[in-house]
């Protein structure tokens, strides 16, 4: 399966899928004027990668500064995504990065992990 | 519900989940009414809830949108606002140095034409002994010289060479004297200084641009006192003062009284009182005449830095204070305290 690697915008965040390795990221601010356009590839891709990805383990690091609300739902879609594929027998572990004096994303990062069941969520405060 | 393009679609799971249930309501088309009806109710309240959620990410979306937009406008402005001020920093400072170097220009200005004087007597003095002596020599060849021709010529020489000695050491006075108010003003060194003499030179430079105004000086100053610090920055503080008052503190034609009296209240605190009997400044304006740019004399040269200048100058290289005490038509006086010796540290620009 292809890599995804996407750079970063100025509206959207830098995507990294290395699917050979299991690990995957997303990084940087995500306020795009059509989420579609941004999150149509990414989710193709996930929703592919997770279909053969049976009995395998994943990392998904996400160290975001910034999202809008169309970015919030389409975030929660990918833990639904994840959280059924690891309901499945996927091993998925999700590292959700922010900054020390970022509360609101701190908080963004406790509401996501609420509805998640099978996937490991850890909250991680970033170097800087 | 339209579908985004690219097949992506943010509330996909929703749609699947309302398409699940109208499948399930019409299985339930044999079912009894109120289960029937129930779940119809239930469906339609689901399809009203995601509806709205939609028009709030959307509506969020453009908020979020707009305030991004805004702050980006806001960093600009800060930025553009930031530079403007930067470059009228600069733009400030250079006038600064103008004024300062112009002040100068008005102090060169004076000693040149002082200097005038005493060098045009010289010169007419050795002119008329060049043709006394021409005569005597044709005399002398002619072997004509009488008694009296040559009693005349001893006069003549002897009243000439005093007046060009005397003239020339006045010139030569003159010129020692600026040279250390030029220094003094241009090199921003710090030296022990007599203060009464410095004063004295500093106005003696001055003194052509107060005798044309028709002003007159009073120095009062204890002899022999000695001061450690910045004289170029005192000499700049003087003539501020001594040309504000020409320019702004006389109606023209009238004329008056400027003096500097200084003392040592406390020991180790110079307090020079510089005041003059003119027309003194308005109240409106008392507040802001040490205000960079601040002129009443906007478009006939006052550029508004001289007030300036010299409040940075009492409380930087002076490390003293200044206050003003004026009232209209009653003169005004500024009073600079500053310390006899200056503190250490690296020498300011002065």
């Amino acid at each position: 399966m292809d890599n995804l690697v996407i750079a970063a915008t100025e509206r959207s965040p830098a995507v990294d899928f290395d699917f050979a390795a299991g690990v995957l990221s997303l990084k940087g601010e995500s306020y795009p004027e059509d989420a579609s356009t941004v999150f149509g590839p990414i989710f193709a891709a996930l929703e592919g990668f997770l279909g053969v990805a049976e009995c395998r383990a994943l990392r998904f690091d996400f160290e975001l500064i910034y999202f809008n609300s169309s970015s919030a739902k389409a975030l929660m879609n990918m833990f639904q995504l994840m959280d059924k594929a690891a309901a499945r027998g996927v091993t998925i572990e999700v590292n959700w990065f922010f900054a020390r004096e970022d509360e609101t994303m701190k908080e963004f990062g406790e509401d996501f992990s609420e509805d998640l069941e099978h996937v490991t969520f850890n909250l991680a405060t970033t170097q800087n | 519900m339209a579908k985004s393009d690219g097949g992506f679609n943010l509330f996909d799971a929703e749609e699947r989940v309302l398409a699940e249930a109208n499948a399930l309501r019409e299985s339930l088309a044999e079912s009894a009414p109120d289960i029937r009806n129930g779940v119809e109710s239930l469906t339609e309240s689901y399809r009203r809830s995601v509806r709205e959620q939609r028009r709030l990410v959307k509506v969020s979306d453009r908020l979020q949108n707009q305030l991004a937009s805004v702050n980006q406008e806001l960093a600009r402005r800060k930025a553009e606002a930031e530079e403007a001020l930067a470059r009228l920093r600069e733009a400030q400072e250079t006038l600064v140095q103008a004024e300062k170097l112009a002040s100068l220009g008005a102090l060169v200005g004076g000693v040149a034409h002082e200097i005038n004087t005493p060098v045009g007597i010289a010169l007419s003095c050795a002119s008329h002994l060049a043709d006394s002596t021409a005569q005597m020599r044709a005399l002398f060849e002619a072997d004509d010289i009488g008694v009296e021709d040559f009693e005349r010529y001893m006069e003549t020489a002897s009243d000439t060479s005093q007046l060009i000695l005397a003239n020339c050491e006045r010139a030569a006075a003159l010129i020692r004297s600026f040279k250390q108010v030029a220094v003094d003003r241009t090199s921003s060194e710090r030296r022990r200084f007599d203060l009464a003499a410095y004063i004295g030179e500093t106005l003696a430079s001055l003194s052509p641009r107060v005798r044309q105004a028709g002003h007159k000086v009073t120095i009062t100053c204890p002899p022999g006192l000695e001061v450690d610090g910045y004289p170029g920055a005192l000499s700049q503080v003087l003539t501020n003062f001594v040309m504000n008052t020409i320019v702004h503190g006389y109606d023209p034609g009238q004329s008056g009284t400027l003096s500097i009296t200084v003392d040592e209240p406390v020991a180790g605190q110079i307090r020079l009182v510089y005041a003059d009997d003119g027309c003194g400044i308005a109240d409106a304006h008392k507040n802001r005449i040490f205000d960079p740019f601040f002129t009443t004399r906007r478009g006939a040269g006052g550029t508004g830095l001289g007030l300036h200048i010299v409040y940075n100058l009492a409380t930087g290289p002076l490390e003293g204070s200044l206050a003003v005490d004026s009232a209209t038509g009653h003169g005004t006086r500024f009073t600079l305290t500053f310390p006899r010796q200056a503190s250490g540290g690296t020498p300011p620009e002065i």
